[in-house]
């Protein structure tokens, strides 16, 4: 059985990341994956516990110049909410309005989601479309070093990253998206509120004249990781937003991915899903 | 000056919170999972991971030795005899297992921590057996034997013939032939499982427990236990919800008592959400294949009903579901020619139990899904076809259930009117031509089901004592037990309205065998009908003795007085006589002439039990509801989106305004889960959604609005003319639904739940559509 020896409630960066630096310890934020997964045993504590809760220079949204930072401690909450979102990132405030429910929302941080690695993690989907990097500290050599991972290089399985046990996730880098860029977001679950997806769409590009370009386009809970999908945005890139395009661009959506089949959705639904949410999303934005 | 007391206004039908309600909103409660006894020791369950398999060996050795463990039972060191409704079920398994539910040990220790590192130290060896999993193919010669004494696999059958089903399908225009799988859903209880066990030195049970059947369970726990059923008191603490699950002792109960027995201490044993959703029962499954014929005029002919129920490994109330399957199957709408037959047959699933609506949801579901179908195949619209068909007050059905008052026309007459039906109807079938995204569906179902009380044992019946104390407050001693569903405000407001005094003057006693009088149990709808009845007869009794002892003292004679306001008044002017409670301590210090308030009443209801052909009138009165559902549909994604459910239900009279309401929601919530989104999904035996994610219950959101309109036709049986209402609300919705679905994209589902899923394939088969 595996027991908490250590709690520890570090209050900076510097702290948290000496305190992952010893080895064997689990960090927790909001902990709404983390205890439901120790509580069926899925997961086993570390004998250290981390509490990243106390440090405040994680949570929040700023921007610095051409770049937007979303602490890794910002919650699903401050995503409704946030002027800088609304401004510039309003997919993620989309998103978080689909999150689960509000008692979620206020535990629930991005950092934790990202994470976490569920193929149908709702808040790593958009964030993918706004070509986000995770930010990670550490502090191999007695001082405190960060590294950038581009998103869509950072998930390697269902629940597993390329984080290192040593590392925190400080927080997303996210370019300023460029002038005249829509995007947005759909997910499906059967019920509005507190539902898993069975398939999540977010898409954006540069819209201008009716013609697309710059487009991104990310899938959630149709692979091992929530993914880029290339073929779609070649599909769609420097095309005018017809009819004849939006079509062909959710078939194209549609059959890139191939999807498992489980007690939530069959992989023709979820591939249905797909194209349908596609689709209704390029309609939006055209 | 004379003091006058007006007359109040009555307390019928208006809104009284329940007396439990605010502690529970404020958190002070105490649930039976918060209860803590001194000395208590922590106990769970060693649950087998094999569906069908030979136990080889258990091994507690090593989980004996984990420190704070005090007690393990197995089916070795425990008593060795049977529950369940065929004593078919050892609660600790010795020889085999039969489904992934099943028990192997009872852990008992300090902590939890302490039982959960033993759980993990029992070793059990098995060798798997071949599992059979559908109860047709369990039928079979060539099936796997589940239980050594149960040839065939067969567990219970019903059966009942009315009239000549062969000729009356000769004489038929059209005939109509269909089969329905019905779904396993649990009863997702906010309370899990959990039991406390105690005895005291002399040797006697004190067990704290769910169980909405205090007294027929004590006679049901003895035989596991090796005690008499005399030596064990229940006593029920406040649960998070029941819905029908705890009406059978379960094997977590006999086994919290070995334990208490080995330890000498009082045990506590819980579930977790995951066993709960595993381990607790669930509604019965059902594959009905039925066949209904009518003339062209849509005069219903015959029907022909088989049903082959999921029995799992063992029997409990699930398999008994034919009883009230069978009085909808044959007696709702007139059915001149019918046969019902149904098996229940053993497998490796695990079992079902009670659940509100008991077999009348499934019976539902199918009846009034074929009822559409067939008035579509007559070129009929569904009002017209179902009112030709519906009997008058006064008729009897073919198993003998006397509708006196058969509100079943009005119902549907009301709930087309209220909604203007046909004429959406019309236009949403009209629209399914058009090109269009989302579809607008209607659709209406009807339902009946006992209303007063329900025969199933010897006795219907309840027992009450009414005492009054000094101060003119009355304390209602029944049987009735309250288990969140709101019988004490109830009884609190029938009481006081005999007695006249204010609701805060009545006190409840009851959930405790040491004290009420015996009671059936709450199920049937039976609670507000029958306990109702003998705590308002109570009343009456109380009444009677104190007015007499007012009309001695007053020389007024006792036609001409009342009691109002606390105070005993002439009842043509409200001229005070004396006060109540003046007058009760009169009484009760009068030296040799001392008389205490002190009444007493066992209600029996007017019902009849089934004889062995299943003929029998079981009940005092019948309810019937009409639920109209107007819906719409995303065609792409599948979604549904319920607008509006209008239910229009034949009440007798609303006793409380806020119970009833209360009543109706809750019941519709489960209705529509069963409906739409509510499955316990189990494979090959296994439980795969064993958890709030993936066994999706209905949450706020998706609740429509809903509209009721209560016919209040004074049910003269009933107490101020009630009916009982509450298993309606949860049989009628998904069948209502259903049938809304249809009217918005022309398909039928015969096999619930209707996920979006389902409504996609349907409409697109394996094509990926477009988006329009
Ligand atoms: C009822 C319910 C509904 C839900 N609904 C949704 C939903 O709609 N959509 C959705 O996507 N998810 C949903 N979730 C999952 C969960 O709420 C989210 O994934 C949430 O964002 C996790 O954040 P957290 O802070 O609670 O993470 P935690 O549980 O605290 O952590 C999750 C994992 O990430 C690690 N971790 C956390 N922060 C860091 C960090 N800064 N650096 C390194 N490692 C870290 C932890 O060690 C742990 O392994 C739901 C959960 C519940 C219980």
């Amino acid at each position: 059985m595996s027991t908490i020896e250590n709690y520890l409630a570090p209050s900076s960066i510097d702290d948290a990341a000496a305190a992952l630096a010893a080895g064997s310890a689990t960090i927790v934020a909001g902990g709404t994956d983390l205890m439901l997964q120790a509580g069926s045993g899925q997961k086993e504590y570390a004998p250290t516990l981390i509490n990243i809760q106390k440090i405040t220079e994680m949570r929040g949204v700023s921007l610095d110049g051409d770049t937007i930072r979303i602490g890794a401690l910002t919650t699903i909450t401050d995503l409704l909410t946030d002027e800088i979102i609304a401004e510039h990132l309003p997919v993620m405030a989309t998103m978080a309005d689909k999150f689960a429910s509000d008692q979620i929302r206020n535990a629930g941080t991005v950092g934790g989601n990202i994470c976490n690695a569920s193929p149908a993690g709702d808040g790593i989907v958009p964030l993918l479309m706004y070509k986000a990097e995770a930010v990670l500290a550490s502090k191999p050599n007695g001082s405190t070093e960060t590294r950038k991972v581009p998103l869509d290089e950072f998930f390697t399985g269902p629940g597993k990253s390329v984080i290192q046990e040593n590392e925190l996730l400080i927080g997303v880098d996210i370019a300023v998206p460029p002038a005249g860029f829509v995007g947005g977001f759909g997910k499906f679950g059967p019920r509005p509120a507190l539902e898993i997806a069975m398939a999540a769409v977010g898409l954006g590009g540069v819209v201008k004249d009716g013609v697309i370009s710059d487009v991104r386009v990310a899938f959630g809970a149709v692979a091992p990781t929530p993914i880029r999908s290339a073929e779609t945005e070649a599909a769609l890139e420097g095309k005018k937003l017809d009819e004849t395009t939006i079509s062909a661009a959710g078939e194209i959506a549609s059959s890139s991915i191939s999807p498992i089949t489980d007690i939530r959705a069959s992989d023709w639904y979820r591939r249905h899903l797909i194209r349908v949410m596609t689709e209704e999303i390029l309609n939006d934005v055209s | 000056m004379d003091q006058i007391v007006e007359k109040p206004d009555t307390l019928i039908g208006k809104p009284i919170p329940k007396p439990d309600a605010p502690d529970k909103v404020v958190g002070k409660t105490t649930y039976i999972n918060d209860m803590v006894l001194p000395r208590m020791l922590i106990a769970k369950i060693k649950r087998t991971d094999r569906v069908h398999a030979k136990i080889l060996s258990v091994d507690i050795s090593a989980a004996e030795k984990v420190p704070g463990i005090v007690a393990i039972a197995t089916a070795e060191n425990s008593p060795k005899g049977l529950i369940g409704v065929l004593k078919d079920n050892p609660p600790l398994k010795g020889d085999k297992v039969r489904c992934i539910r099943d028990e192997i040990a009872g852990v008992a220790g300090e902590t939890e921590e302490a039982v959960d590192e033993a759980l993990k130290l029992i070793k059990v060896e098995y060798e798997d057996l071949p599992g059979v999993f559908d109860p047709e193919e369990a039928l079979k010669d060539d099936a796997p034997l589940i239980h050594d004494d149960k040839p065939g696999n067969l567990s219970l059958t019903f059966d009942f013939e009315h009239g000549d089903i062969s000729k009356a399908e000769k004489d038929s225009d059209i005939v109509l032939e269909e089969k329905y799988e019905l779904h396993y859903v649990t009863h997702t209880c906010m309370g899990p499982g959990c039991v406390i066990a105690d005895f005291d030195t002399h040797g006697k049970l004190t067990i704290y427990t769910q169980t909405q059947y205090p007294y027929n369970y004590k006679m049901d726990l003895a035989p596991a236990l090796d005690i008499s059923a005399g030596d064990i008191r229940v006593i029920q603490p406040p649960v998070g919800g029941a819905f029908g699950s705890k009406l059978d002792v379960y094997p977590f109960e006999p086994i919290a008592v070995y334990l208490a027995k080995k330890a000498r201490r009082p045990v506590k044993l819980f579930f977790s959400r995951e066993e709960e959703f595993i381990a607790s029962p669930t509604r019965q499954p059902a594959r009905v294949y039925i066949k209904q014929g009518a003339k062209k005029d849509g005069t219903i002919t015959f029907r022909d009903v088989n049903v082959y129920l999921n029995n799992g490994g063992y029997t409990s109330w699930g398999a008994t579901i034919p009883a009230v399957m069978m009085r909808t199957m044959t007696g709702h709408f007139r059915i001149p020619n019918v046969e019902f037959h149904s098996k229940a047959v053993y497998t490796n699933n695990p079992f079902a139990g009670s659940f509100r609506g008991y077999g009348n949801v499934q019976a539902t579901y199918v009846t009034a899904t074929l009822m559409d179908k067939m008035a579509e195949e007559l070129g009929m619209d569904p009002i017209e076809f179902r009112l030709k068909n519906a009997q008058k007050p006064g008729e009897r059905t073919p198993q003998n259930s006397l509708l006196k008052t058969a509100a079943l026309a009005d119902c549907i007459k009301i709930g087309a009117e209220k909604t203007n039906f046909l004429e959406k109807h019309a236009a949403n079938v009209a629209a399914r031509e058009k090109p269009g995204r989302i579809r607008q569906g209607i659709g209406i179902a009807t339902s009946i089901h006992n209303a007063g009380g329900a025969k199933i044992h010897k006795s219907d019946g309840c027992g009450t004592i009414l005492t009054m104390d000094d101060y003119g407050r009355a304390t209602v001693i029944t049987g009735a037990s309250e288990i969140g569903q709101g019988i004490d405000a109830v009884i609190t407001q029938l009481v006081s309205e005999e007695l006249g005094i204010p609701t805060s003057d009545v006190i409840i006693a009851n959930n405790d065998s040491a004290i009420g009088p015996w009671d059936v149990g709450v199920h049937a709808s039976r609670t507000t009908f029958i306990a109702g009845n003998a705590a308002r007869n109570a009343a009456v009794k109380a009444k009677q003795q104190i007015l007499a002892a007012a009309a001695r003292q007053s020389n007024v004679s006792i036609d001409k007085l009342d009691l109002r306001g606390g105070h005993v008044v002439q009842k043509d002017n409200g001229v005070s006589v004396t006060k109540l409670d003046r007058l009760l301590r009169q009484m009760h210090f009068a030296g040799d002439d001392a008389e205490l308030v002190m009444v007493s009443e066992y209600y029996e209801p007017p019902s009849e039990l089934e004889d062995k052909n299943h003929v029998g009138d079981i009940s005092a009165a019948y309810s019937h509801g009409a639920y109209i559902t107007e819906l719409e549909i995303d065609t792409l994604t599948g979604g549904v989106k319920l607008h509006k459910m209008t239910c229009v239900q034949d009440v007798g009279k609303v006793i409380n305004k806020l119970g009833i309401e209360g009543q109706m929601e809750g019941g519709i919530a489960q209705g529509i889960g069963y409906g739409l989104s509510e499955e316990l999904i189990i494979e090959e035996g296994i439980v795969k959604n064993p958890n709030f994610r993936d066994y999706k219950v209905v949450t706020a959101p998706e609740m429509p609005e809903i509209e009721c309109h209560f016919i209040e036709d004074d049910e003269e049986t009933g107490p101020f003319g009630a009916k009982g209402i509450s298993e309606l609300p949860c049989i009628i919705p998904g069948a209502s639904i259903a049938n809304a679905v249809y009217n918005a994209i022309g398909v039928r589902f015969d096999n619930p739940p209707i996920t979006p899923e389902k409504i996609v394939r349907a409409l697109h088969g394996d094509k990926i559509e477009a988006a329009e």
